[in-house]
């Protein structure tokens, strides 16, 4: 068996740790080379005793054992398994060394995730752009011609706000005016201004100024000018409230506002509703323009309701006073992507998706339209205006397929599009419609040339960090070549890892891989629960969102805090329900008692999801610590059982129901696994509030659990699990398969078969740092079929 | 319907009160009152308005009934002469909030009080939004919602230089309180709203070969089971193109007309872009995307500076001065005579249409009002508002010159429904002062 990494290429920083990872990796995989091949004393003892029922290569045999030998048993473990209950009749005849031959033997050939990778190898599928791909890919194509419009945030918060009024008038100087109105001088009323940082747009002036002591109160204006942070992709609805002129505008301060409301029917405080599509991890303009002119009073309030969020005043957070230019956003709606894998992937085509496609393309070439001199850098009439629209129309063509046209291709293309098109606009309207419906745009592989270049790496870490295309520093970079070596490589996704994309899209991971969506829709019995609103449920959401931000973006980011950090982040309302008074506003980093909470193992969000609508479910927390924690895959149940609370004696404690419930035979096989996990979590009800009591009970979360190895370890609480996790090989492995899955949309395998284990060993020995490890898996995809680096790969172990 | 709307209804059919206990139940009633064979033919209405009032002793003429002379104003219609119908002594009664403009303006097509509010004029109260409907809305719901009278669009509002702002002065055409219909002064978005789709069929159709090949080329290098992505992807992409081919569900009786590429929209554009939206509201007409429309030049209050007719200073500082400064009152003229011109060019671009599937042309179908927010600038006066009709409709015997005596421009919206068909129609706007019914205009 080759030991060799994603990929040939060495990689300066972690290449000691890499090797490191190898050679302790080489001598556990040893031993599983004595039991294959077919001459071995397992491969007699299976022919003889196993094949049979299991068939020649594990695959089943219909009617006696119908399932193909797979899993992710250990060998050790296969062996007991073998030692108690093979063969079938028989049980107690393959013990002691035959046991562990014919284990070994199953084991490599056809029963691990190796061997099955080398037995049905797994190839990259060709696949078009998802949802988010295609979404961010145009905002970053049309934003290729706003500089400055994917400005990252920064760190200052508020929006500025710019009051202006007439000034009151000190006694000489309304004197003076007088005589002014007398001579009928035309004189202008002085006026006040006031320029600062407010922390929201939400003001109560009465019946005064915003500056009671030197401006006048009947009249003035405020213009309140910034930028919006979009945490999430999504709808997010604007409310504003005043008694007063307003206009608000998001994204977009040129066109209509989204909310007009200058002119206002009566004196009672109104509330105007809009709501906009925006893309999650991006900024967008905001600005808002009020005015009072003789009403009694004046206010604003300016609320939002983000997507997965309540309706709440427009917070600080959300505020940055700088300003940014307009992003596109498509408003097509384009149909879901596949994920019956588990992660979203672009590996079907649809009418509704080419007809989305379509209609996303007409959308952008009508923005274009209406925008084209400006963002083509030229006006009507100008002289160059021919020159600068096929600059335009070049620089559009090469971003969305990214990588520069030939001079036969510019020729074919670009040049022939302006003879045949009536006008120069129609030519770019053309070209850019080509362009989005090409399969170069649409399959970011496919833009691709025969031999990887500097332009595929560029295109390669786009897509995995970002989901997106080359922004111009990448481009910038595989124009001067230097996205050749690893070291290269590598510095060009560090410095894609601080973009705000990558964000949106680590947060897209998280989403997936903890079923967040799940979690929204988790309403509870309203009798029994009535304090888990869906303020609270917001609350909490913000809560794992803080602890999610807290951990992977500080420096260690450290997956091992993300399943071992005894605190929570608490806000007032989740304080009195988790245990601990919030003194101040807004979120506090709180450890409500030692040894209780074990980071996202008991969230109260995903405890609460993971819980029926009056009870706990040890069953689904046990199903989610096993395959997504603890990385045991499990087979889908072999007969489908409801849990019906009504059923069951009253007096029994939710453990005893479930270990009632899934004592048939058929079950212990998965149960025996989730039972256990799912059991110690009882200490959390169905809201993750702590508890020692269930059904007037004391509550018993100890079990006895055996792991894939075989070993049976004593559990009683979840940090215990934690520790479990932190210490396993699988669960790391399933963690970066995950990752992977959702960066890459492509199995670990159809890199290599060895791709996952080694991204495994690199994770664990970069002391389990999430951040490293999305950027090694870029680096698996961006170097997949380079050339190999003539001097460096010398110095890696063949 | 209140009692006084059933009177008044019966009273129009002619029919006295004294005849009501045997009415009731009579079904075939509401069917027999509206005009036969109207739902077979097409019945327009476009409301053209110019704003800061005009120069009466220039407009009206002196005679009445039909024998008149045009003065020098409306001299550009001489040749519609026996198709123009001039209406001296409609006023807008119409009080409350509100200065005279933007009363003038904004209750102009709704005939009602402006609702409270935040916007202060040059006097009187501050005020908000009009209060109810306009007329062109009204008539629009009513064809809309009958099937024979049903257009794609119900209305269409155009604009000639309306700046870009909202508020009474710039407004005239409301959904219902509170809901102004902002009109859309861009040819090319007008253009782009009434042919936009089969604009971007033909830009789409110019590409789809392109596409194919490219599917072609990049396909070559794939593995077979990537291949039949693509496949799958190329025969979504021949269907797209199949699709395109098929010709619309409705052709047009009238092909999309050529627009100019490549006008800004600057002040000193405004005459082309007057010519750009009078050929595209035909075009539109012609095919019928819709039977109503309004054509708003500038706002009220509005400074346009006519260039082009050697006007330097802003319209609406002109329309204040007084009628002895004989230099303003040239401009104003000039002006004024203009905003005729193109009320003229319009009557012509529909005289030179024949009428599908009917005698005569596309005007005499075609009911065109101009109006204006004053009846003069300098006085502000919402007495007398200039309300020249020039095309046909039943009801309307046309080639006269008539002076009504102070009658409420309410009356007349309700006689312009009447002849679009919306006779159901009994109180338009403020309802005391419809109490006389529609206007007499046969």
């Amino acid at each position: 068996m080759e030991n060799h990494a994603p990929s040939s290429r060495s990689l300066p920083e972690n290449s000691l740790a890499k090797l490191l990872g190898l050679l302790v990796a080489a001598p556990l995989l040893l031993p599983l080379q004595a039991g294959r091949g077919a001459e071995g004393v397992g491969a007699k003892i299976y022919s003889e005793s196993c094949a049979e029922c299991h068939g020649k290569n594990g695959e089943g045999v219909h009617g006696k054992y119908d399932d193909p030998l797979a899993g992710a048993r250990s060998v050790q473990a296969l062996t007991r398994l073998i030692s108690k209950t093979m063969p079938e009749g028989k049980e107690g005849s393959c013990v002691g060394p035959d046991a562990e031959a014919v284990a070994a033997y199953i084991h490599s050939t056809f029963y691990s995730a190796e061997a099955r990778a080398r037995l049905h190898p797994v190839r990259e599928s060709l696949s078009r752009l998802t949802v988010a791909q295609y979404q961010n890919s145009i905002a970053d194509l049309v934003g290729r011609f706003r500089p400055g419009f994917d400005r990252p945030p920064g760190t200052e918060r508020g929006v500025r706000g710019i009051y202006s009024g007439f000034a009151i008038l000190t006694p000489e100087e309304e004197e003076a005016a007088k005589e002014a109105l007398k001579k009928k001088e035309k004189k202008d009323r002085k006026q006040e201004k006031l320029d600062r940082v407010d922390p929201q747009v939400s003001f109560h002036f009465g019946a005064e100024s915003p500056v009671p002591e030197k401006m006048i109160a009947s009249e003035f204006t405020v213009r309140w000018n910034g930028s919006l942070i979009a945490p999430e992709t999504g709808t997010y609805e604007f409310v504003v409230k005043s008694e007063n002129g307003i206009r608000l505008w998001v994204n977009d301060v040129e066109e209509r506002p989204l909310i007009d409301s200058w002119v206002t029917p009566s004196v009672e405080v109104r509330e105007e509703k809009k709501s906009i599509y925006l893309l999650g991890g991006r900024t967008y303009r905001f600005a808002v323009a009020f005015f009072k002119f003789k009403d009694k009073s004046a206010s604003i309030e300016v609320w939002w309701k983000p997507p997965h969020g309540i309706l709440q005043p427009l917070p600080r957070e959300a505020l940055m006073p700088q300003e940014v230019r307009q992003s596109m956003v498509v408003n097509t709606a384009l149909p879901a992507d596949d994920r019956s894998d588990g992660y979203e992937r672009g590996t079907t085509v649809s009418k509704e998706w080419d007809q989305a496609t379509t209609a996303g393309a007409l959308e952008v070439i009508e923005h274009l339209e209406l925008h084209l001199d400006n963002l083509a850098g030229t006006k009507a009439g100008a002289p160059d205006r021919l020159e600068k629209l096929k600059e335009f129309s070049l620089k559009f063509v090469e971003t969305a397929f990214r990588r520069p046209l030939t001079p036969e291709q510019k020729e074919a293309l670009i040049e022939r599009a302006f003879q045949k098109s009536p006008t120069p606009a129609l030519a770019v309207k053309r070209l850019a419609l080509f362009a989005l419906k090409s399969p170069r745009f649409l399959y970011p592989a496919l833009s691709s040339t025969e031999i990887p270049d500097d332009f595929t790496v560029a295109a390669r870490l786009a897509e995995v960090l970002w989901d997106s295309l080359p922004d111009p520093a990448l481009w910038k970079a595989a124009q001067e070549g230097k996205l050749r070596t690893g070291e290269q490589i590598e510095k060009a996704a560090q410095r894609m890892l601080a973009d705000p994309r990558t964000k949106a899209k680590l947060a897209g991971f998280f989403q997936q891989w903890l079923d967040l969506e799940r979690a929204e829709h988790a309403a509870k019995d309203a009798t029994l629960f009535p304090e888990f609103t869906e303020a609270v449920r917001a609350d909490l959401r913000q809560s794992l969102q803080l602890f999610l931000d807290e951990v992977v973006w500080s420096e260690a980011s450290d997956y091992r805090q993300l399943l071992q950090a005894d605190h929570l982040w608490l806000s007032r309302s989740l304080g009195k329900l988790y245990g601990r008074e919030v003194a101040e506003d807004g979120f506090q980093k709180i450890v409500p008692a030692e040894g209780q909470r074990a980071g996202l193992l008991t969230h109260p969000y995903l405890l609460s999801a993971l819980a029926y609508s009056k009870t706990t479910s040890p069953i689904h927390r046990g199903v989610f610590l096993s395959r997504s924690i603890v990385g045991i895959q499990l087979k889908n149940p072999a007969v489908a059982v409801a849990f019906e609370d009504a059923k069951f004696d009253p007096s029994l404690t939710m453990r005893e129901k479930v270990t009632s419930l899934t004592q048939n035979k058929s079950c212990t096989g998965c149960h025996g696994v989730i039972n256990p996990l799912g059991f110690t979590l009882e200490n959390f009800d169905a809201l993750g509030r702590w508890r020692t009591q269930d059904n007037h009970k004391p509550v018993d979360s100890g079990v006895s659990f055996e792991g894939e190895d075989g070993k049976t370890v004593r559990l009683t609480a979840a940090a215990d699990v934690a520790r479990l996790a932190v210490s396993s090989e699988k669960a790391h492995e399933a963690f970066v398969q995950q990752l992977f899955l959702h960066s890459v949309k492509q199995p670990p395998a159809a890199f290599a078969p060895e791709t996952a284990a080694a991204l495994t060993k690199q994770f664990e020995a970069g002391n389990f740092s999430i951040r490293k490890l999305l950027v090694q898996i870029a680096l698996t995809k961006a170097l997949q079929g380079l050339p190999p680096e003539p001097v460096k790969v010398a110095a890696l172990p063949r | 319907m209140s009692p006084l709307n059933r009177r008044q209804f019966l009273h129009n059919l002619g029919v006295s009160t004294a005849a009501l206990p045997f009415l009731n139940g009579l079904p075939s009633l509401q069917a027999a009152s509206e005009p036969a064979g109207l739902s077979a033919k097409r019945q327009r209405l476009v409301i053209m308005f110019s704003p800061n009032g005009t120069l009466p002793s220039e407009f009206w003429p002196e005679e009445e009934g039909d024998q008149f002379q045009f003065k020098s104003i409306l001299a550009p219609l001489e040749p519609f002469k026996n198709k123009t119908l001039l209406l001296k002594g409609v006023f807008n009664k119409i009080t409350g909030d509100g200065d005279h403009h933007m009363r003038g303006m904004s209750c102009l097509l709704t005939a009602s009080r402006l609702l409270p509010g935040n916007i202060m004029g040059g006097g009187g109260a501050p005020s908000g939004w009009a209060g109810s409907i306009s007329i062109d809305q009204e008539i629009k719901n009513h064809l809309q919602s009958r099937p024979e009278t049903k257009t794609r669009f119900g209305s269409m509002e155009f604009g000639v230089a309306v700046p870009n702002r909202a508020d009474p002065w710039t407004r005239m055409s409301y959904l219902g309180p509170n809901q102004p219909v902002a009109p859309v002064d861009d040819p090319y978005r007008m253009f782009s709203k009434m042919y936009g789709q089969m604009k971007d069929k033909d830009t789409l159709a110019s590409i789809l070969d392109d596409v194919k090949d490219d599917l072609a080329r990049v396909s070559s290098k794939l593995s077979s089971r990537d291949k039949q992505l693509l496949e799958e992807h190329l025969t979504l992409v021949r269907n797209l193109e199949t699709e395109l081919k098929r010709p619309a569900d409705t052709a047009l009786a009238h092909p999309m007309p050529p627009l100019d590429p490549g006008v800004e929209l600057t002040n000193d554009n405004t005459p082309q872009m007057s010519r750009m939206q009078i050929n595209l509201l035909v075009n539109a007409l012609a095919n019928d995307m819709t039977r109503v429309a309004t054509l708003q030049y500038m706002r009220s209050v509005g400074q346009a500076q006519m260039r082009w007719l050697g006007v330097e200073e802003g319209h609406h500082s002109l329309s204040h001065e007084p009628d002895d400064n004989k230099e303003s009152y040239g401009k104003l003229l000039k002006i004024n005579t203009w905003f005729a011109g193109e009320f003229a060019y319009l009557a012509k671009r529909l005289s030179e249409t024949p009428e599908p599937g009917q005698s005569g042309s596309m005007l005499d179908h075609t009911l065109l009002v101009w109006t204006n927010e004053l009846g003069k600038g300098n006085s502000h006066t919402l007495d007398n508002i200039p309300m020249v009709i020039v095309g046909g409709a039943p009801g309307f015997q046309m080639g006269r010159s008539l002076k009504l005596d102070k009658v409420a421009h309410n009356r007349l919206w309700l006689s312009v429904a009447h002849a679009m068909g919306h006779t159901q129609l009994q109180t338009f706007g403020q309802a005391d002062l419809c109490a006389e019914g529609p206007l007499a205009l046969g």
